[in-house]
């Protein structure tokens, strides 16, 4: 953290003398919002193991012949610190692009400061569909429910499932995740039985899995996250409740299992991020993160590390003339970019991401890989 | 001799100190560094000062322990953000109304549950704010639920553009002191006597003929009045409402800066909101144990200043007055 | 409407029985230490993460049988609780006459110095621990999380320990306010701290005492329902701890049955709301039954009706 900030500091100081034309020594400074203390910190933990590892390989490979920075500001996922970090990214000058912040409402109160400013913003996990509407700026590398939702519900209209129930925690992506997949399993010619949205925080399931369990739904859709996702498994089995359960992509974390044990056996997610994959960038991915971090890495971590490296390629492209402008023009252009999530192509209009997805259930304690 | 007496209470060093550095010295030093950050800061610190404030009436002067103020605050900046979005009213309407609208609300709220004292008040308050939460959060119909309100505009009252940080920041800063002129005439006058007499005991403030449940009510309202004030502010600065941002914690936060910066004092409860929002910035250098700090500041903070950094009375004399009034060995405390 | 009332209706009531026990558990320790120094103890939901956590590690690194284990969590709650009382609660104790303990200030003060120490205790178990929930080993998670089917109605191991733990807990703390020399003095105090000081009882023993029973419970309740719900993580002790805060005072304060009453019926009508509206506003029905209550028993349902605390 200090060592950024004083080569940020010797950096903003030899600018001015150098001038923008002298290519040699200059520096590319990223901004980096995300939760670092509080109880989202997990998540902003992987963001940066994520964007450390993109930032060194970008750096090493001498794309462009300067240095790329990133400051790392927490703002503990909270609007009000998060729109105070926003104003201090823009008031930094050489800062060129921003990438964050982790929750959509963060993400949203800041992007309005950098709509207004003028600065690039691409959020690796903003899904508030208002999120890019917000002005020509805003960029997120995340697969929205949007294409998510229809996918789930032909795989299980596949599957011969008719009657669903939905649960899923009432944020603004759980509000989207339900009418998302609810529009396209009716389309299908389902019916969804039943649909509970739970507050953020609350990880007794037992009530909602009770009432669920009356309908009889042939299958349970889950939008949460992980950890309320390993309860609500765990509930599930206590209450032998047999009925399967598809889960949204961001449930793909090998601690779901540990935590949920039998619980999650036999559950269906779909995913745009598999460690396992046999292609070898996700190979060498996963690797270097397990050796640098001892730690797996999940759909988040897989998230941050495109979204760094999109915007790394955008200032690769931008080189020599890196402004504000120029990054988002740039950004704008990504196209078929080979990430570990698969490919992304932010679509020039809506400047949403298209991706693709496969299809995983838990079997034995592991995710594997469904053909279709 | 009492005009003179009468106008050297009025203005205390202090609050003229205070006054000076808000209009004066902060904008002044913010136009020269000419950063948004700052001047974000800034105004994040003063619409938590009216919170702050508004928390100080209820209790540190009326001695009324709140739970539930965010809530309260958070009715305010929805109420903005629904009129000015869906209405399209002005910001000269949508404060005054949000204010209005976080007052009559705490009226109703007040009503039943004013007879409720201490620690079940206090109790009551938290579990209105959590059910006015649930309701934010739940009522997707009206509130947009988790969605939040955004494009809520920034503040041009009458077309005059007000949204620039300098203007911005003056404007907050203007209610800022009109609501410390509130909160210090409601404090130092017989008004604010007759509530320390509810403070310190309502039973004998009944006796002397006091409305007791009356005054309460009223500074109730005042409070929720001012805390729908900086909702206001808070919308129309930000621009996006969230239930997220109006939770319990929010509260106790507020509840913090009143008690650091001392139990009934005006110019204790600016500096309160001021050094619980600006520390966890001011230390981002120590980086991810900032939020630890934060609680090792405050906690030293209370440890050596138990009545506060400005607190109107030592929390100890506080205690030597309530002897005997609080001292009753015939109510059974304590388990049966 | 009447069709609601089946079998599942019969499991909603179990469900939301055990809720209410989870709530009843945490409620015991924070209710005992309540009652004598009439103060909120803001970071009792942080004794029993540190419960949740001291478990954890010895199940993965000493891997204790169960006896053992409630032994060493009960030692790291005993252990913390003083250690809390010293750092945020002694040091108010240095006004010594009778109404420092009941004035305002002083009573508004100790609760933020609580509140302070348990964003300490938080901030520093995120930064050791990381703030995402801990993995139990298979080998004890299995053991409270199995299902046992009765007929048609479904309940987990764990539900049943929780019961048993919650009785166990009440019995054990009515025997020793009851039937032992230091609970005599915890109730001395408790009902008059000066007056117990005046006929000799070491104030400032008992209050240690009660801390260390207090904390020591609500550690072991800590690990007994973080195995069971198999989420140990830094900020666990939140959403109980104001359920238990709730239900204190719905109960009347001063009274440990009272709380645990209304802790169990929070649980079952949270559980009971989530029959008739979305989960979403099934907390509105518990805060509601809240406020219903305080307005029609201004003291709480079980409270000794002191009119001012």
């Amino acid at each position: 953290m200090t060592t950024t900030r004083r080569t940020l500091l010797l950096a903003g100081a030899a600018l001015p003398l150098a001038g923008a034309a002298v290519a040699q020594q200059r520096t590319v400074t990223l901004g980096y919002q995300l939760p670092l203390t509080g109880e989202f910190s997990q998540y902003g933990e992987r963001f940066r193991n994520s964007a450390i590892m993109a930032l060194d390989a970008f750096n090493r490979s001498g794309r462009i012949p300067a240095q790329v920075n990133i400051v790392f500001e927490d703002t503990r996922s909270d609007p009000r610190e998060a729109v105070a970090v926003a104003r201090k990214f823009v008031d930094n000058r050489d800062i060129v692009a921003v990438l964050g912040d982790f929750s959509s409402s963060a993400a949203i109160q800041a992007g309005r400061v950098y709509a207004e400013a003028g600065m690039p913003q691409l959020s690796q996990t903003a899904s508030h569909p208002d999120y890019v509407k917000i002005s020509p700026w805003q960029f997120r590398n995340i697969t929205t429910q949007a294409y998510e939702g229809p996918h789930v519900a032909r795989w299980m209209a596949a599957n011969g499932v008719k009657r669903v129930a939905v649960v899923s925690i009432q944020n603004d992506w759980g509000q989207s995740v339900v009418s998302n997949f609810a529009d396209a399993f009716k389309a299908t010619g389902g019916e969804v039985v039943a649909t509970q949205m739970y507050n953020p925080g609350n990880r007794e399931f037992r009530a909602v899995l009770t009432d669920i369990a009356r309908q009889r739904p042939d299958a349970i859709y889950i939008g949460m996250f992980y950890e309320d996702g390993a309860a609500f498994l765990q509930q599930r089995r206590q209450l032998n409740i047999r009925a399967p359960v598809y889960g949204t992509s961001s449930m793909y974390e090998p601690k779901l299992i540990e935590l949920a044990g039998p619980g999650a056996e036999g559950m269906y997610l779909s995913t745009s991020f598999m460690a396992e994959s046999p292609e070898a960038h996700v190979k060498a991915y996963v690797e270097e993160y397990k050796r640098r971090f001892n730690s797996e890495p999940n759909m988040f971590s897989a998230q941050a590390f495109d979204a760094v490296n999109i915007m790394l390629e955008a200032i690769a492209r931008a080189w020599p003339d890196v402004t504000r402008q120029r990054v988002r023009d740039e950004l704008a252009r990504t196209k078929d970019f080979p990430g570990v999530t698969g490919a992304t192509t932010f679509d020039p209009e809506t400047r949403e991401p298209a991706k693709t997805l496969a299809r995983m259930r838990i079997q034995d304690g592991k995710f594997t890989l469904i053909q279709n | 001799m009492r005009g003179a007496n009468v106008s050297d209470r009025r203005f205390p060093p202090l609050a003229i100190a205070l006054g000076a550095a808000i209009f004066v010295l902060v904008p002044l030093g913010l136009s020269l560094a000419d950063s948004g950050y700052f001047f974000r800061l800034a105004i994040v610190t003063l619409i938590f000062s009216i919170l702050a404030l508004s928390m100080q009436l209820i209790t540190g002067v009326a001695g009324l322990l709140s739970l539930g103020h965010a809530a309260i605050y958070g009715v305010g900046a929805y109420t903005a953000a629904i009129l000015s979005t869906r209405l399209g009213l002005g910001p000269l309407l949508t404060i005054p109304l949000s204010g209005l609208v976080s007052g009559l609300l705490g009226i109703a709220l007040a009503l039943p549950t004013m007879r409720l004292v201490s620690i079940y008040f206090a109790v009551a308050t938290l579990g209105l704010g959590e059910m006015i939460y649930v309701t934010l959060l739940n009522w997707v119909s009206f509130t947009e639920g988790p969605l939040g309100i955004g494009n809520i505009p920034p503040l041009r009252p009458l077309g005059i553009d007000l949204s620039g940080p300098l203007a911005t920041y003056l404007f907050v800063a203007v209610i800022t002191a009109i609501a410390a002129v509130i909160v210090h005439r409601c404090t130092h006058s017989y008004y604010g006597n007759a509530l320390r007499a509810v403070r310190e005991d309502d039973q004998c403030a009944d006796a002397m003929g006091l409305n007791v449940v009356r005054l309460k009510i009223e500074v109730f309202a005042i409070a929720c009045f001012l805390a729908g004030i900086a909702g206001a502010l808070w919308a129309h600065t930000t621009g996006y409402v969230n239930p997220g941002d109006f939770r319990f914690a929010e509260s106790i936060l507020i509840l913090a800066m009143v008690v650091v910066g001392g139990l009934g004092s005006v110019p204790g409860a600016i500096i309160g909101a001021a050094l619980l929002l600006l520390l966890p910035e001011a230390l981002r250098a120590v980086g991810e144990v900032r939020i630890l700090m934060v609680g090792v500041v405050m906690f030293l903070c209370i440890l050596f200043l138990p009545r506060g950094l400005f607190g109107e009375v030592s929390a100890l004399s506080l205690a030597r007055r309530q002897l005997g009034a609080a001292w009753q060995q015939d109510r059974g405390v304590g388990w049966r | 409407m009447f069709d609601r009332f089946d079998i599942f209706f019969v499991q909603q009531l179990v469900n939301g029985f055990s809720v209410g026990l989870v709530y009843a558990l945490v409620a015991i320790g924070f209710t005992l230490i309540f009652g004598v120094l009439n103060v909120v103890n803001f970071a009792h939901g942080e004794i029993y993460m540190i419960g949740a956590y001291a478990g954890l590690m010895a199940l993965i690194f000493l891997a204790p049988p169960w006896v053992a284990l409630l032994l060493i969590v009960l030692a790291a709650g005993i252990v913390a609780g003083v250690l809390l009382e010293r750092a945020a609660f002694k040091p108010f104790r240095r006004f010594r006459d009778e109404a420092s303990l009941k004035s305002k200030a002083m009573r508004e003060s100790t609760l933020l110095s609580s509140l302070a120490v348990s964003i300490i205790v938080r901030e520093a178990t995120e930064k050791i621990f990381g703030a995402d929930m801990r993995p139990i080993p298979r080998a004890y998670a299995n053991a409270l999380q199995e299902p046992i089917l009765i007929g048609e109605l479904a309940v987990a191991s764990g539900q049943l320990v929780i019961l048993g733990a919650a009785i166990v807990m009440f019995l054990t703390l009515q025997f020793i306010l009851f039937r032992t020399q230091i609970g005599l003095s915890i109730r001395a105090v408790a009902a008059n701290p000066l007056g117990a000081q005046y006929v000799g009882v070491n104030v400032d023993r008992t209050v240690i005492a009660t801390f260390a029973i207090g904390s020591g419970m609500g550690a072991v309740a800590g690990i007994l329902i973080g195995l069971y719900q198999g989420t140990i993580f830094p900020a666990m002790g939140f959403a109980p701890g104001v359920k238990a805060f709730v239900a204190m005072v719905m109960g009347g304060l001063n009274s440990i049955p009272g709380a645990v009453i209304c802790a169990i019926f929070l649980g079952v009508s949270e559980a009971v709301a989530t029959e008739f509206f979305a989960q979403g506003w099934a907390d509105l029905v518990a805060y509601l039954f809240l406020v219903l209550t305080l307005i029609f028993f201004p003291t709480g349902l079980f409270g000794a009706g002191r009119e001012r605390v």
